[in-house]
């Protein structure tokens, strides 16, 4: 099946994911677009089987002490649609840094 | 559930998400104020900088998207919002004519003088369009006779709704000429009413083929069965699924004599 055709936003908050961004403030923080794009988009996202959510396990979260967070993760279609969207935005690979855990 | 620790939300955060979560439809609303209680924590945590105004507008956004993607996912192909549609678009249609016509009093006497006209042209050219619709599918006779009400009463709707609509927008178009040329302006919208509502049947027709006889929700995946090179041996054709999973419509490519038409197949 043909990749679908992502905006400029959405194909850069799908490459912060694809480098290991994977929740709200972190993928705005990273891309700088503001939250009431990123948000929207994440869901708009996560409708259309690009992106995976799921929350962090409880213990994890108490272990660092913060609330459990909600992950986002690239499916195997995100990951087609983020290689076409970077034929098309070339730039796309060189906007953001791999993320260092 | 929420985790038990201490919620390092500003008393600005916490008014916001009490605000806003009413936007947010009941089945989605713990998640997202599960999510959004995280994201606002982290922030806090991180003593991140970030414009106010930004943020406010990020937790309004993503509420408001829930809402619309559930308002959406609700409406999308059911009957309702098509003769709401239609109906909103009789209502722009008739804006231009109360306008043109000085008041609504003025707009409506035109109307009723024109109402005989309209009936008998309206009445002909729904007969000509119900006697030569190509689109045929056996209505299914086991369905109850309750649903078949429901079908033809939602067909009627929005044939008359199409032929006003039609009759509108033929007026508003002829409506510049009618005070130098009346005649040709009568003769024009006679024309292009009769136009338009033959193409706004057909189209009905087509719509109402393509419908869940039980939900007469618009009906959705298209799937093309067979090979076209099969004709004669086997079923080749397009398939349509009721998203509520009331059953599937066969549309044959060809006609054959064991598949003329389309058959609506109950899920049972």
């Amino acid at each position: 099946m043909k990749p679908p055709r992502l905006s400029h936003s959405a194909a850069l908050i799908l490459k912060a994911l694809s480098l290991g961004y994977c929740f709200g403030f972190d993928i705005m923080e990273a891309t700088g677009l503001p939250s009431g794009t990123v948000y929207p988009a994440l869901r708009r996202l996560e409708r259309d089987e690009l992106v995976v959510s799921r929350w962090e396990s409880e213990a994890d979260a108490a272990a660092a002490q913060r609330p459990a967070r909600r992950y986002h993760e690239i499916t195997h279609s995100g990951k087609a649609a983020i290689l076409a969207a970077t034929e098309r935005y070339p730039l796309l690979a060189r906007l953001l840094p791999e993320k260092h855990v | 559930m929420i985790p038990a620790l201490p919620s390092p939300l500003t008393r600005a955060d916490r008014l916001l998400l009490a605000a806003t979560r009413w936007l947010v439809p009941i089945p989605e609303r713990e998640d997202w104020l599960r999510s959004w209680q995280a994201e606002l924590w982290h922030r806090s945590y991180q003593r991140i900088p970030r414009p106010a105004p930004a943020l406010v507008l990020g937790v309004i956004q993503d509420a408001l998207w829930l809402r619309t993607e559930t308002v959406s996912r609700a409406l999308t192909g059911t009957p309702s919002l098509c003769i709401l549609l239609l109906l909103s678009l009789l209502l722009l249609a008739t804006i231009p004519a109360i306008i043109a016509a000085g008041s609504l009093h003025a707009f409506t006497v035109i109307a009723l003088a024109n109402l005989p006209r309209i009936a008998a042209e309206a009445s002909l050219i729904a007969f000509v369009s119900l006697a030569t619709a190509v689109t045929s599918f056996e209505e299914n006779l086991s369905s109850p006779h309750r649903l078949r009400i429901k079908a033809r009463l939602f067909l009627t709707a929005k044939m008359v709704l199409i032929l006003l609509l039609s009759w509108m927008l033929t007026s508003d178009f002829t409506w510049p000429i009618r005070p130098f040329l009346p005649f040709t302006a009568l003769v024009l919208q006679s024309l292009s009413f009769v136009l338009l509502s033959l193409l706004g049947l057909r189209w009905s027709s087509l719509d109402t083929a393509l419908r869940c006889q039980h939900c007469l929700c618009s009906l959705a995946s298209p799937a093309r069965v067979g090979r076209p090179s099969w004709n004669f041996l086997e079923f080749n054709g397009t398939e349509l699924v009721c998203k509520h999973g009331h059953g599937h419509l066969s549309i044959p490519e060809i006609e054959t004599s064991w598949h003329q038409s389309s058959v609506w197949v109950p899920t049972s």
